[in-house]
């Protein structure tokens, strides 16, 4: 069947949901109103990082007027996780982060439940905690889960009991040891990432109702929505047919509502008190202390080319502070194991990449998967190599970066890209080649380039299912499983049903909210997968939906189905040129032409996707056929100035360019790079901070900083490339999450551009930048 | 342990008459609390989980919003006045203009019309970004007590981080400043971690007049917050500048003076030492625009 | 503690309501009144999702108590559009795609709309200062600032 353009494909239309968002009546989860029965509940949590739980007494808060259950781990020691499962719901034995939910408390009002938690009384043995992960990973540190040898794990990843790795991912590819011996020109470092926080405006919050019937149902905040039912009914042992998760509009993700985060607390605490709806909701200062963060990472990188710049060995150790439990975090570390090298062909690797545990805050998905940690130091050292031979960096890029069919380090054959006219295009946004003036006196400016790559991180086979059903005018609904949490997901699928279907766009409505029981399956919102995984499924839906109207009516009309098309929702023959508008027609189906009996009926096309063709890799060497779907590959250029006064830095420029396969909705695209762009230069200025005693000190707007509107560049240059994947629809691949991965190094680059110094730790705060200028010598200007 | 959702109880009352102050104020004692705009008070309330157990709004008094100028008298706010009213006040912003840039970097402009100069004077911020402003405007506190009224200087009415030299009997009523110096020009420097909304790592307030009796024929006022457990002037950097002919060396001297008089300590928003080298890097840029100014 | 009676003029509308000393409006605007389109981001006057308009003046609803208002006017998100006709802003915001998650939009169209009526032809950096305090980490902020530009052009806040 030939697939009719109704032109929607590469087309800005506007986004399904933001009528609703303009107007105050979109509906997030503390919207929702539940009546009279509803209770509120308040978590109690571990003052210590580390420490043995010897006695929980609640019975001081059961006391209290109003409250209505306290539920400790006590007798829940059931363990949550998606790849590992080592993560319980309320700490029962031992709490591994200054945080971590020891019991909550339902009660008739917030306030109630608020004095409720002071008057749980929790006996702690405090234990020596550890936060740096090469000291965690090391043989003799003190361990943080002694049971690691006993938790369920998918086959992919691999823990060493008895120590603290909970993850040890190697490639083990040519060899690197020789290759450095032959190499002209070697540079090597240690790069340092803290821990930082997603900081979505709307809070973690959760409502949880368990009938008598012991049906439960779930309202939640989340990217994904079938991951957090399958968790928590394998956790709590409830059918799948009996866990009912309800997810509405999501008020920002970026991976920190993937997963579970305390919705299982929720769901217990209902337990606790059948009949009554229970809300979650975490304060500010919860979502910063209490939900899981983008992992601390130390690398260190050593990286050798011969005397033409060509890249020939590479030796990389990647540890990940992956905090207190690393359920999911450890598919990080494999991520960037399998991607070690960054957007380069390197033909001799050896690298090891390591999730450790550490008592810091849960570390797990954040936009970007491992990547954005790695690309600090990768993108950094490429510049320094290049300055060892005498190289420019973007001409470097150009003869190193990865190109489509090369055996890139995992063995697989790269699949369509092409990053070197990311490069171009981005160096010749930012005027590479132009040296530029400071704006004011005591200022430097310099200009810095860094480029990116990055996989869908997931299991070999995650699925996408969909379904398209007509109304009786021919209007469409989608249904779907994947979340919509700003990047315009929803949008895409309305947008891809209708092209296919030879509909208005306007016509077509996505069915929300998301509803495990009647949504179909989605595995998540995350890894930048929807615009093509779901994007396919929905294809295939319309694609199937499609199909059953054209054979209606070509057994209606007699004809072929190859001479019928749909067009702004009328089947036409290009034959006999009679016409069959959709409208009742999807429905009712047709009489026949002797209005003897009728053909067809009620239209609903379903549609799935899942990629078959990813590959295990070997344990030893990271080598393997397949290791991932494909890649997404981009490139950012910066100009910045820095102040000499107070070491203050502005981004005036950013060109930001990537390789996205086919553009669906170029304006959504565009929205994904400005947002990314300065949600990646915030994130080079951005850090969770402690205290000596493991306690997250600034839990708040005031002191954890994200860029406001005065702090944004002056210009975001945005474009992309469209070079078509197979598996894709129309070519399309997704973007979200790679638009922030090489900002903050990118910026540190143009820094050292312009005043000659590299800061090989984040975040890059005024007061270190000041004090290296004072150390050069470069403040001392009048 | 983290700041609790909502506010803690308490019992909320609007006074309508000084007396009525007074009588709370001696009936409840310590347990009353007196709030204006709420913007400092409610946070706290929230972050510390606890809070007194009656709140008296005084914002409502006469003349506690009453904004009051004259050339020959100087300027009268009331306590309440909020920081917005004294950004768009076309008199204040010609004539003591450092008022209003302090009170245009006071967290956002949604904060700013609750929060009132009063308010930011009592809860007595080392940071208060007014504070260096009301310094160097030699702002008088109007207090009000059964007895009457009397006057203080502001800087003394600082005693400690979050500290105030307020009676229990008495209220801050309003907050007069003299005249400004003939000819003055002023500026407030203002370093904080985003370039606007922060609170401040170092802020510098500064006002440089004509004043034929100096060396210098140059006068100049110095108020710094941020860096010492409450707001300060610095007179002997502001003696050493009248007395010397000016210079890039003299103004450098000055500025690394104020650095030595500074006494911040480590904390979240910076190190201390970097908190001192702003106190001058601030303080020396200031002194060269005022200077270039006036010259 | 004893409960105050008030009355606020919500959207037009007059709203007796029952609230205690420590409810903010935030809360009696969302829990009393369930009008949930102004948004509870941090409780602390730092994000700006709780915007609304006290007599045409944007304030953080979070940090104004309830009985503090009785008899005063405010305007929420709900209170914008009238009859399905969006205004300039309103319009501008869906437009240009100045909404991604759409959780600090409600807090951003009041500051925008506030700013707009104070000063009809806002320069970049007008808007910069007017919604410093609002937070968004989603759109990178270009387009609200190219959207309150549009509807400035295009006749403000009616």
């Amino acid at each position: 069947m030939t697939i009719t353009e109704s032109g929607l494909i590469g087309k800005s239309v506007q986004r399904t949901d933001v009528m609703d968002k303009v107007t105050g009546c979109a509906v997030f989860v503390d919207d929702i109103q539940f009546g009279p029965k509803l209770l509120h509940s308040r978590l109690v949590r571990s003052p210590y990082p580390h420490a043995l739980i010897k006695k929980i007494d609640t019975s001081k808060a059961e006391a209290l007027p109003g409250v209505r259950a306290v539920v400790t781990g006590k007798d829940l020691t059931a363990r949550l996780g998606l790849y590992l499962i080592d993560r319980p719901i309320f700490a029962y034995d031992r709490v591994r982060v200054y945080g971590e939910p020891v019991a909550g408390v339902v009660a008739t009002s917030e306030d109630i439940a608020v004095e409720a938690v002071k008057l749980v009384e929790v006996e702690y043995e405090v234990l020596p905690a550890i936060y740096d992960p090469v000291e965690s990973a090391q043989p003799d540190a003190p361990l943080i889960h002694p049971d690691l040898g006993s938790y369920s794990v998918v086959n992919f990843i691999f823990p060493e009991p008895g120590t603290n790795i909970s993850e040890h991912f190697k490639i083990r590819k040519g060899d690197a040891e020789s290759a450095f011996a032959e190499c002209a020109a070697v540079a090597e470092g240690r790069f340092r990432l803290p821990p930082i926080e997603h900081v979505p405006i709307e809070t973690h919050t959760s409502v949880a109702l368990c009938e008598k019937t012991g049906q439960v149902t779930l309202w939640a905040s989340s990217q994904s929505p079938f991951a957090m039912r399958d968790m928590i009914a394998q956790g709590l042992d409830i059918p799948h047919n009996k866990l009912r998760v309800i997810a509405p509009l999501v008020g920002g993700g970026f991976g920190g509502k993937a997963g579970v985060t305390m919705e299982a607390c929720a769901v217990v605490l209902a337990q606790a008190v059948e009949g009554h709806p229970v809300k979650l909701r975490l304060t500010r200062e919860e979502e910063f202390v209490g939900t899981s963060t983008r992992q601390s990472l130390i690398s260190d990188i050593k990286v050798g080319c011969d005397k033409d710049g060509n890249l020939q060995a590479m030796e990389l150790t990647y540890y990940f502070g992956g905090g207190a439990y690393n359920d999911y975090g450890v598919n990080i570390a494999r991520a960037a194991g399998y991607s070690c090298t960054g957007p380069y062909d390197v033909p001799n690797v050896k690298a090891d990449s390591l999730c450790v545990y550490t008592n810091t805050p849960v570390g797990s998905a954040m936009r970007g998967f491992g990547m954005p940690e790695i690309h600090w130091g990768l993108e950094q050292i490429m510049d320094h190599l290049a300055e060892e031979v005498g190289m420019d960096p973007v001409l470097f890029r150009r003869i190193n970066c990865v190109r489509t069919d090369d055996e890139i380090v995992s063995g697989m054959k790269m699949t369509p890209i092409d990053l070197e006219a990311c490069i171009d295009k981005a160096a010749k946004a930012i005027q590479w080649e132009k040296k530029e003036e400071p704006t004011g006196p005591n200022k430097k400016r310099g200009k810095g380039i860094a480029i990116m790559w990055k996989a869908p991180a997931m299991p070999p086979n995650p699925g996408s299912a969909a379904v398209v059903r007509f109304n009786e005018d021919a209007t469409l609904q989608v249904e779907v499983g994947g979340q919509e949490i700003g990047q315009g997901a929803f949008t895409v699928a309305a947008q891809i049903a209708a092209d296919v279907l030879g509909i208005p766009y306007e016509n077509v409505t996505v069915s929300t909210p998301l509803d495990t029981k009647y949504s179909p399956y989605e595995w998540q919102t995350v890894a930048s997968r929807l615009t093509w995984s779901m994007g396919n499924a929905v294809k295939a839906a319309a694609e199937d939906a499609r199909c059953q109207i054209l054979e209606t009516v070509a057994d209606a009309w007699d004809e072929d189905i190859e001479d019928l098309t749909i067009k702004d929702g009328v089947v036409i023959s290009f034959k006999s040129e009679r016409e069959q508008p959709l409208d009742k027609m999807v429905i009712y189906g047709m009489p026949n032409d002797d209005f003897e009996g009728w053909k067809g009926g009620p239209v609903v096309g379903r549609g799935h996707f899942m990629p078959t063709y990813v590959t295990n890799l070997d344990p030893e060497t990271g080598q393997g056929t397949r290791a991932v779907v494909h890649y997404t590959v981009g490139a950012q250029a910066v100009d910045l100035e820095v102040d000499l006064e107070t070491g203050q830095l502005e981004v005036l420029n950013i060109a930001s360019v990537y390789d996205v396969g086919r553009a669906i909705n170029p304006d959504l695209i565009m929205t994904q790079i400005e947002g990314g762009a300065v949600h990646g230069m915030s994130s080079a200025y951005e850090a969770m901070k402690f205290n000596e005693d493991g306690v997250v000190i600034n839990p708040s707007f005031v002191d954890y900083r994200i860029a406001t509107i005065a702090d944004i560049p002056r210009k975001i240059h945005g474009d992309y490339v469209e070079t078509p994947i197979d598996d894709g629809p129309w070519g399309a691949r997704g973007v979200g999450e790679h638009v922030m991965v090489q900002t903050a190094p990118a910026i540190a680059n143009a820094l050292y551009d312009a005043v000659g110094i590299r800061f090989s730790d984040l975040p890059l705060s005024a007061d270190k930048i000041y004090m290296a200028l004072e150390e050069k010598e470069l403040t001392q200007k009048d | 342990m983290l700041a609790r959702p909502g506010l803690p109880d308490f019992e909320y009352l609007k006074a309508e008459s000084p007396q009525e102050v007074f009588n709370l104020l001696k009936d409840k004692g310590p347990d009353l609390k007196l709030m204006m705009g709420g913007t400092d008070l409610f946070v706290q309330m929230r972050d510390r989980d606890s809070g007194p157990g009656t709140l008296l709004d005084i914002k409502g008094l006469p003349g506690m919003q009453e904004i009051e100028f004259g050339k020959t008298v100087g300027l009268t706010l009331g306590a309440a006045v909020t920081l917005n009213q004294i950004s768009a006040h076309k008199d204040i912003r010609k004539y003591y203009p450092v008022l209003c840039q302090a009170a245009d970097t006071v967290g956002n402009y949604q904060l700013r019309n609750r929060a009132t100069l009063g308010g930011n004077i009592c809860n007595a911020s080392p940071s208060a970004d007014m504070a260096p402003a009301l310094l160097i405007y030699d702002a008088e506190l109007i207090l009000e007590s059964p007895g009457g009224e009397r006057q203080l200087p502001v800087a003394e009415f600082w005693v400690g981080p979050g500290k105030i030299a307020l009676k229990e009997d008495e209220y801050l009523k309003a907050i007069h400043f003299p005249p400004p110096p003939e000819g003055a020009v002023g500026q407030y420097y203002k370093l904080g971690r985003s370039k606007m909304g922060d609170l401040a790592i170092v802020g510098v307030g500064m006002l440089g007049y004509p004043d034929p009796e100096t060396p210098a024929g140059l006068r100049f006022k110095i108020g710094i917050n941020s860096t010492a457990p409450t707001p300060y002037r610095v007179p002997a950097v502001e003696d050493y500048l009248a007395q010397h002919s000016l210079s890039d060396d003299v103004l450098s001297q000055a500025a690394e003076d104020a650095m030595d008089i500074s006494a911040p300590i480590e904390d979240i928003r910076a190190t201390a030492l970097y908190q001192k080298k702003m106190v001058r890097n601030l303080t020396k840029k200031g002194l060269k625009e005022i200077w270039g100014s006036l010259k | 503690m004893e409960n105050h009676a008030i009355t606020l003029i919500v959207n037009g509308q007059e709203e007796a309501l029952l609230v205690p000393s420590n409810m903010t409006l935030l809360h009696a605007l969302r829990d009393g009144l369930g009008l949930t389109g102004t948004k509870n981001g941090c409780e602390a006057g730092e994000c700006g999702a709780c915007t609304v308009l006290v007599d045409g003046e944007p304030v953080n609803s979070c940090l104004v108590l309830a009985v503090e208002l009785d008899g005063r006017e405010i305007t929420t998100i709900e209170g914008l559009s009238s009859n399905g006709k969006l205004t300039p802003l309103q319009q501008a915001f869906a437009d240009l795609n100045a909404v991604q998650c759409g959780y600090c939009t409600p807090g951003m169209l009041m500051a925008g709309t506030a700013l707009l009526r104070r000063n009809p032809n806002p320069t970049v950096e007008d808007i910069q200062k007017a919604l410093v305090g609002n937070l968004c980490r989603c759109t990178g902020y270009q387009r609200i600032i190219d959207a309150i530009m549009e509807a400035s052009r295009n006749g403000g806040t009616r």
